[in-house]
């Protein structure tokens, strides 16, 4: 029974572990510029995770903290940007593309999902945004009929209307006009 | 000033560049017609006689343009040309208009890509004129790695250079028609924001003043419709693209400025490095189908020369400004890449036949479609005509051992036709030795006198190797178009890699193999006449050999260190070409195959890339998405990145809702449900990112 509860609690050490490695990747990807900072969310988020595990033990450690993680960032962003009327895909664009246009990980990592955000940081993330391309002003440009003129013409009455295989009979056809005719000079000289 | 209208001022310089060329060729014509008096005359002679006029034309063509050149820049530029007109006197005060910097991608570099935009921007902005300016950055690409890249590097470059608003990038779902449909598609949405567009290509760097004037010029000249710069080639390091720099340095100007003498108000377009005039480009020049059965075949692939025929025939003009600096380009770095993109623009050409009877076609303009058209139709001509007078040869020698009299032997000696060789070799090489005249007063541009005649007497050298080689090909290509075979569009390289000697024995191994039959064969029935044709059997020989030595970088630089093939923009670097000097090298740590994943992985090039998605598609609703779509997602988490195609790659990137679908999912999934691929990728782009 020991070696049987050993196993299993070796298997969730491993479980928690492999959690723990994917969360402080997933945070690095963030760009914070203090470590410490990426360590204490990790260990915040891992610690919220076990908790919930406890409750619903048939969940998978990394599953389990990493949906609890970037549900807490969508909802971090959207209450930051005030932009809880959109998908959360949309929220995710915008929001990550404030912090990044902001520099907020780099110049005030301790507030990176930090509730309330201050002011002025919520200020310089609203402010920012992308424009890709400007509004359209619609031209139409199509192209304008050309007079090909006498090749053209020519072209109509010769090679648009031939096709391989009439060229293939024809071509057999005076090739062995040919033989007939080089074999019946060749007998009669 | 002359007040005397520009038409009533051409009649001359019309008629010099009709009567010269024809009367040149006329007289080659009859040199060979009496090499032949007194002489048995055979068929090949017959097939001779015909295809000479065309041959001997483009060398004389060839011989009057540059010769003309030549006088203009005795003369000290032509005084009816669009850049000296006294609207030069009030340059300085003239107004700007809104222009938008346009360039075309696909599947490019979007590193040097984005250090040219860079450059261009700076130097705009030391003109302090960059207000009216605007860049485009109008991507095609069917790349996945290029399309995520170049969403980066858009954002990198509005960041660095405070660019945003100013500083555009558009994705087109669907490449139509190529690089013209991108141009027409920038003009169709914002075309009516500008009245001039400045057409660049993903090498093309143009310095800021040199932008600021041609808009100038634009606004002084409100007839002009297209202003073409001639770009200098630059950056090259090996040995076949500094070939190609230092010969377009020595010989290219002399050439584009006997062109534009020639064609004056009907110039060229070369496709890029120029600025148009938007509205009538907009109203005139969409590119018309051509009239061919096979539906597939009906889009003009070489779409410049026709624009700039468009615009000539709605009464607009074209000028190539041979005479200004700061424009410049990147050649192919080696033969295979140059023979790429000829079979291209082989294809391109040909269809340009249409448009040689088109009615309302300048003449200037038909004549560069001749000039195109010949530059590849010559080959196959060249061959024939090559086979034709070996086989005429053979015969008369064969005559003249078996069957000729003693009155007959006499005759086959004759001075027309070496006066004929003499006049073929002083049209060959005129230009040449023109082109390093005019070079002199700049040699030591060249690196010095000595190191500039030695380098045109080794880019001859090499010239006489690599004719033959392209003679080949381009016959290929010539029959192949013909023939209805399929071109792709396909990217060009820029970077300097060099060919492995293995692929070079591949790719021109037959020509070795031609070469060493052809030897054998013409030692056998011509003699010792057989050395007339050493120097093209020479060229087939060692075409494996041409293609790798002058593929290579350190040929190329270890000339450059000795003074050779150096051009006046590696003497003095221009300012917009500094930070480009290393570009053409290949970055070595990269790993192409891990840079579209970030946009699944990376939360910022992931947001970037929906950011841009959004703003094109509506957000599907939830539960709609195909099942197609749904299989892909699967099979790219189970089996790893590797396991789409470039086209199932592109086609999940499209989707909003799969991307955010895969972040989510790839980052939540437990090691044993995910491809041991993603783990490593998830690592990495922990450490760095694209946006870095």
């Amino acid at each position: 029974m020991n070696t049987v509860n050993d196993l299993r609690s070796d298997q969730e050490r491993i479980a928690w572990n492999q959690a723990y490695a994917r969360l402080q990747t997933f945070l690095d990807t963030f760009m914070l510029s203090d470590q410490p900072v990426t360590a204490q969310l990790a260990l915040r988020f891992l610690d919220q995770a076990r908790a919930r595990h406890r409750e619903n033990p048939s969940q998978e450690p990394t599953n389990l903290v990493m949906e609890q993680t970037q549900k807490h960032l969508i909802e971090w962003l959207a209450q930051n940007l005030d932009e809880s009327d959109k998908s959360s895909s949309q929220i995710f664009s915008s929001g990550c593309i404030a912090l990044f246009l902001s520099r907020m990980p780099q110049t005030a990592p301790a507030k990176f999902l930090a509730s309330p955000l201050p002011d002025n940081l919520r200020q310089s993330m609203r402010e920012t945004l992308l424009i890709t391309g400007p509004d359209f002003h619609i031209s139409s440009m199509t192209p304008r009929n050309i007079d090909y003129g006498p090749m053209l013409h020519l072209a109509r009455q010769t090679w648009h209307r031939w096709n391989s295989r009439e060229i293939f009979i024809a071509l057999c056809f005076w090739i062995a006009i040919y033989f007939i005719f080089y074999w019946w000079l060749s007998s009669i000289l | 000033m002359n007040t005397v209208p520009l038409e009533t001022r051409t009649g001359t310089r019309n008629a010099f560049f009709t009567c010269a060329p024809l009367s040149l060729t006329a007289a080659g014509f009859v040199l060979l017609l009496r090499s032949y008096s007194g002489q048995q005359i055979f068929w090949p002679d017959y097939i001779v006689m015909g295809l000479f006029p065309l041959l001997f034309g483009q060398v004389v063509i060839g011989f009057v343009l540059v010769s003309s050149g030549f006088f203009d820049w005795l003369r000290g530029g032509d005084p009816l040309h669009i850049m000296r007109r006294p609207w030069r006197d009030h340059e300085a005060s003239a107004p700007l208009a809104a222009t938008a910097i346009v360039i075309p991608v696909f599947n490019e570099d979007a590193h040097r890509v984005g250090q040219g935009i860079a450059n261009m921007w700076r130097s705009l902005k030391e003109t302090g004129q960059i207000e009216h300016f605007d860049f485009y950055l109008c991507s095609d690409s069917n790349n996945a790695d290029c399309w995520i890249e170049e969403e980066c590097v858009w954002l990198k470059l509005c960041q660095e250079l405070n660019a945003f608003g100013k500083l555009f990038y558009r994705k087109r779902r669907h490449a139509i028609n190529s690089k013209s449909g991108n141009i027409a598609d920038f003009c169709r949405r914002w075309g009516k924001r500008y009245r001039y567009m400045i057409v660049l290509d993903a090498d093309s760097i143009m310095s800021g003043s040199t932008m600021v004037r041609l808009v100038r010029a634009m606004e002084a000249n409100p007839e002009v419709g297209i202003l073409q710069t001639q770009p200098a080639m630059v950056l090259g390091q090996s040995l076949f693209r500094r070939m190609l720099q230092f010969s377009g340095s020595l010989y290219g100007k002399l050439f584009a400025e006997g062109c534009s003498m020639a064609q004056m108000s009907s110039g060229s377009y070369w496709g890029h490095n120029a600025i148009i005039r938007l509205a009538p480009f907009i109203a005139h020049c969409d590119l018309p189908i051509l009239p061919v059965p096979h539906p597939d075949k009906r889009h003009v692939l070489s779409h410049d020369t026709v624009e700039a025929a468009l615009m000539k025939k709605a009464s607009y003009e074209v000028w190539v400004t041979y005479e200004e600096t700061g424009s410049y380009e990147e050649g192919p770095p080696n033969l295979t890449d140059m023979l790429t993109r000829d079979r291209r623009w082989c294809a391109g050409n040909l269809q340009h036949f249409w448009f040689l009877f088109a009615r309302g076609i300048q003449m200037g303009n038909r004549l560069q479609i001749w000039i195109g058209l010949m530059s590849y139709l010559c080959s196959p001509i060249w061959f024939v005509f090559l086979i034709a007078g070996s086989i005429g040869a053979y015969e008369r020698a064969r005559f003249t051992i078996y069957s000729a009299g003693p009155e007959d032997l006499g005759k086959v000696q004759n001075s027309d036709a070496t006066i004929l060789f003499i006049m073929t070799i002083l049209l060959l090489f005129m230009p040449r030795v023109l082109g390093i005249l005019s070079t002199l007063p700049r040699r030591r541009e060249f690196g010095g006198g000595s190191h500039l005649l030695l380098s045109a007497f080794l880019e001859t050298l090499l010239s006489m190797l690599v004719a033959p080689i392209l003679m080949l090909f381009h016959s290929f290509f010539v029959v192949s178009v013909l023939l209805g075979w399929q071109i792709k569009w396909t990217s060009q390289n820029r970077a300097d890699t060099g060919l492995s000697l293995l692929h070079c024995l591949k790719f021109y191994g037959w020509q070795t193999v031609l070469g060493a039959c052809g030897v054998t064969l013409a030692y056998s029935s011509l003699g010792l006449n057989f050395f007339w044709l050493m120097p093209i059997l020479i060229g087939w020989i060692l075409a494996p050999i041409t293609a790798w030595i002058t593929s290579l970088r350190n040929v190329g630089q270890r000339l450059h260190s000795h003074g050779l093939f150096v051009i006046p923009e590696e003497t003095q670097l221009p300012i917009e070409l500094r930070d480009l000097a290393y570009a053409g090298a290949p970055d070595q740590s990269s790993d192409i195959t891990h840079l579209w994943p970030q946009a699944l992985l990376n939360p910022y090039v992931l947001s970037l890339h929906l950011s841009m998605v959004h703003q094109r598609l509506a957000t599907r609703k939830e539960g709609q998405t195909a099942q197609s779509l749904i299989n892909l997602r699967e099979r790219l988490v189970h089996e790893g990145p590797l396991s789409l195609n470039a086209k199932e790659k592109m086609r999940l990137l499209w989707d909003a809702d799969s991307v955010f679908w895969l972040y989510h999912e790839l980052w939540s999934r437990s090691e044993s449900s995910l491809h041991p691929d993603w783990l490593e990728i998830q690592v990495e782009s922990g450490k760095k990112s694209l946006l870095n």
